[in-house]
């Protein structure tokens, strides 16, 4: 009896000493995680689940999708922070992280991670007003603010990417609008198909039927050139307001997770985003996969972090902006 | 309009579809009567598997699950006083009555009946008002949200009943759990305490499993009954559905206000048959001829519940297909499964997707006479469950709580939160305070706040404006008349107690 537990557990220490091996060299042995910080059917989850389908593939093992929804994504990031580092977890998510640091929800950014590179871009941020609304173009817009400020109604949804574009659009334009929060984009169309506010900001893939149905005109899109995907909009910079955005999905691994393992998601991640045929499920939402290789995604990421710094005191002080607006 | 129906009717009308159909509601009424999965997740878990399909075939399983989950929550809640999902809470408080009388098949195909009835009707709306009716909803700005919310918490004095004061309190308990974690709108942390995972706060699916499932096993546990074996046979027969003519009759109006009341739920965006359940519940007491009796096991209160958790379904559908704006959970989970089928929901759906428009219309239908079919021939089975013995069953139920309550976002933290929502159920069981209030607490205070924050915001401060819109006075006035019904009926129960006493 004794010889058979000497037995088992000299098996069993093998056992696990493969496993540790193997999760170095064979990467990866088992389905991978990714958390999503959002709940099903968002963008985010969205073009997560689009990636993983080609990413799989690649691999050779399940990317199993998990949404971990709740406090502006600060549940669903931090699941990750403190997750094993062995590459079996992984996080995708897009620059609402930055916000969640500037709004002191969490104390950590993406540097409390392994950076894996960047996998999607979408380069459609725009602001949008009903058809029915006097105003056409963004310097519309601007006038409009100008002769009566507080008087045009921004839907947003507080500290989310739009909140931080439409801080910056003030200080940029030199106007004051009444911002308000209405939260998720679906009911930011309602507020604007039911004209409770003036203009919402928001991703065109969303709203596109509505611009062909007549129903929402597009006056600006923050980006340095015109969209391919609909070119008659207008960049921001055209009009004179010298802004551009971009939302961009990254994969972070927790840190201390080997390099060899990240290299080799890495390689499958370069692969992917020049696949055919996710490329053209990408482009149904006008987002492109776009690989940047973790290096040049840090650098890039420690940009876009202290640009979004700059409106850190614009946004902390949003209330007061709004109550001098009432005066 | 008949041409896309009958191109939806061929598009679905196969063998694959049909079957896949069939599937759905298999699946669906499994997650449905199994406390702690729910309808949200039967449809999350499937989604997936469903990119490889075409779009009509994946759109016939999903509404086989939506229909199925929906209405299966029922059986649960009446064999064993558990709802299957948030949306059949009120099914218990008269479908279990009527089952410890003996009645357990009588209310069963109360329930099943209904329930499809509940659906049928909410198809029908869906089918030929949806364009008219979605842009009503759009009048809902966050002023009436408000006010619906406020005409809603007064359910916790019809809930309540007697109890008025304890129910109150529940309530307001209710509403103070919901202050916990990121504050809406400015993203302030209240009473987290540090605590990192107080930041989400309490979602209300481990609240529910807490306060319903596990204190139901605590209190079944500690009755000395339970191992005796006749604990554990109820009577059971059934002929057809087990109702007369006469009773269905009966509750005609009764039918046709909660099935108004679950589609009107279902429509607006962010509450669902979680909600709409209770509301016509509280409604259903309150304009009875005899509320006193609700909560005995009568017919009138599974009505209510399960023709409007249903009724939800084809409301939630509406602003989903002709707004792209999902109506509850499991909606919002649709619309992103249409969009990677390359279907965007929306104005132009109708225009460009007909086909698949009218096949989902065509899959509703078919799947809730499935769902028909296959509750009324799984009655005797489902009713076998009543043969398991409670200490054998309540422990696999019990498993199956922390399961759905982790599935609910992968979370361990989740399942403590049911735990400990139980054992908070449990004294106040013990103390006679009803908790069905706290429910709604939790629900509506979050809305009703968000409205009101909104509402300030968005008039700068004026609060006149909460007055002076129509929609939202119609709620505020009902939600007024509704507390001076209440507080008449209570004044008089009181001096009736005191005549009876003197």
């Amino acid at each position: 009896m004794k010889g058979f537990l000497k037995v088992t557990v000299a098996l069993f220490m093998v056992l696990v000493a493969t496993m540790a091996l193997s999760a170095q060299s064979n990467y990866p042995t088992k389905a991978i995680q990714v958390i999503v910080p959002a709940g099903p059917g968002g963008d985010t989850d969205l073009n997560c689940r689009l990636m993983a389908k080609y990413l799989e593939k690649e691999l050779g093992q399940p990317v199993v999708i998990v949404n971990v929804n709740g406090a502006g994504g600060t549940l669903g990031t931090r699941k990750v922070k403190d997750a094993a580092p062995d590459g079996y977890t992984a996080l995708f998510f897009h620059p609402s992280m930055f916000l969640n640091k500037i709004l002191g929800l969490v104390d950590y950014n993406f540097t409390a991670f392994e950076n894996a590179g960047i996998g999607v871009l979408d380069n459609t941020n725009i602001f949008v007003v009903n058809a029915s609304s006097p105003y056409k173009s963004i310097t519309d817009v601007i006038a409009a603010s100008k002769a009566k400020p507080g008087s045009i109604k921004f839907a947003t949804e507080t500290g989310g990417l739009t909140h931080i574009q439409a801080l910056a659009f003030e200080s940029e334009a030199d106007v004051k609008m009444n911002i308000v929060d209405v939260g998720s984009a679906s009911q930011k169309i309602v507020a604007l198909l039911g004209k409770q506010v003036d203009m919402i900001g928001i991703s065109y893939g969303i709203i596109k039927d509505y611009v062909a149905s007549g129903r929402f005109r597009v006056v600006g899109v923050f980006a340095d050139e015109r969209n391919p995907a609909f070119p008659t909009v207008p960049t921001f910079k055209e009009q004179g307001v010298n802004l551009s955005f971009t939302k961009f999905f990254f994969y972070l691994f927790p840190k201390g997770t080997p390099q060899d393992i990240i290299a080799k998601f890495d390689a499958a991640l370069a692969k992917v985003a020049v696949n055919k045929d996710l490329q053209a499920e990408l482009a149904k939402f006008m987002v492109s996969p776009t690989y940047v290789k973790p290096a040049d995604a840090l650098k890039y990421m420690t940009e876009q972090e202290a640009m979004y710094n700059k409106y850190k005191d614009l946004i902390t002080n949003a209330k007061v902006t709004k109550e001098e607006v009432k005066q | 309009m008949l041409t896309m129906f009958a191109a939806g009717l061929t598009a679905v009308f196969t063998i694959p579809n049909i079957l896949m159909i069939i599937l759905g509601v298999f699946v669906g009424i499994v997650f449905g009567c199994i406390p702690g999965l729910t309808t949200t997740m039967a449809v999350a878990l499937c989604l997936p598997l469903t990119f490889g399909m075409n779009s009509t075939v994946a759109m016939s399983l999903i509404m086989g699950l939506y229909i199925g989950g929906t209405s299966g929550g029922l059986i649960s809640a009446i064999l064993i006083n558990i709802p299957g999902t948030p949306a059949s809470v009120a099914t218990c408080f008269d479908g279990h009555p009527m089952a410890k009388r003996g009645e357990a098949g009588k209310a069963l195909g109360i329930g099943v009946v209904y329930s499809f009835i509940g659906t049928a009707l909410s198809i029908i709306v869906l089918v030929f008002l949806a364009p008219p009716v979605a842009e009503f909803a759009l009048q809902f700005g966050p002023v009436e949200y408000f006010a619906l919310a406020v005409f809603s918490l007064t359910m916790i004095g019809t809930l309540a009943g007697k109890q008025l004061a304890k129910g109150i309190s529940v309530g307001l308990l209710g509403m103070v759990i919901a202050f916990v974690g990121i504050a809406p709108i400015d993203a302030y942390s209240r009473f987290t305490f540090g605590i990192a995972d107080l930041d989400g706060g309490f979602d209300i699916l481990p609240a529910l499993i807490g306060l319903f499932a596990v204190s139901e096993i605590l209190n079944v546990a500690e009755a000395d009954t339970v191992l005796k074996k006749q604990n554990i046979l109820m009577e059971f027969k059934i002929k057809g559905f087990g109702f007369s003519l006469k009773e269905f009759i009966g509750q005609t109006w009764n039918m046709i206000r909660s099935a108004l009341i679950g589609i009107g739920i279902g429509i607006l965006p962010g509450i669902g048959a979680g909600t709409s359940n209770l509301v016509a519940y509280g409604v259903a007491k309150s304009s009875s001829k005899h509320p006193e009796k609700f909560g005995t096991g009568i017919i009138d209160g599974i009505v209510a519940s399960e023709t409007s958790n249903n009724a939800t379904i084809g409301g939630a559908i509406i602003p989903l297909l002709t707004l792209g704006i999902p109506g509850d959970t499991v909606t919002a989970i649709i619309l992103g499964g249409l969009m990677v089928h390359g279907l965007t929901p929306g104005p132009l759906l109708f225009i460009n997707n007909g086909t698949v428009v009218y096949g989902i219309f065509v899959s509703l239908i078919i799947a809730n006479i499935v769902m028909l079919a296959m509750e009324f021939f799984g009655l005797r089975v489902f009713a076998k469950l009543l043969r398991v013995p409670k200490h054998i069953l309540l422990p696999i139920v019990f498993v199956l709580c922390a399961v759905g309550a982790f599935g609910l976002n992968n979370r361990v933290f989740d399942v403590w939160v049911a735990l400990g929502f139980g054992v908070l159920g449990y004294v106040l069981t013990k103390l006679k305070f009803p908790t069905s209030p706290m429910i709604l607490g939790i629900i509506l205070g979050p809305m009703a706040e968000t409205g009101f924050r909104r509402g300030a915001q968005l008039y700068s401060g004026d609060f006149s404006q909460f007055l002076t819109r129509p929609i939202a006075d119609i709620f505020l006035v009902a939600a007024v008349g509704m507390i001076v019904f209440i507080g008449l009926g209570n004044m008089r129960n009181k001096k009736k107690e005191e005549a009876a006493k003197a």
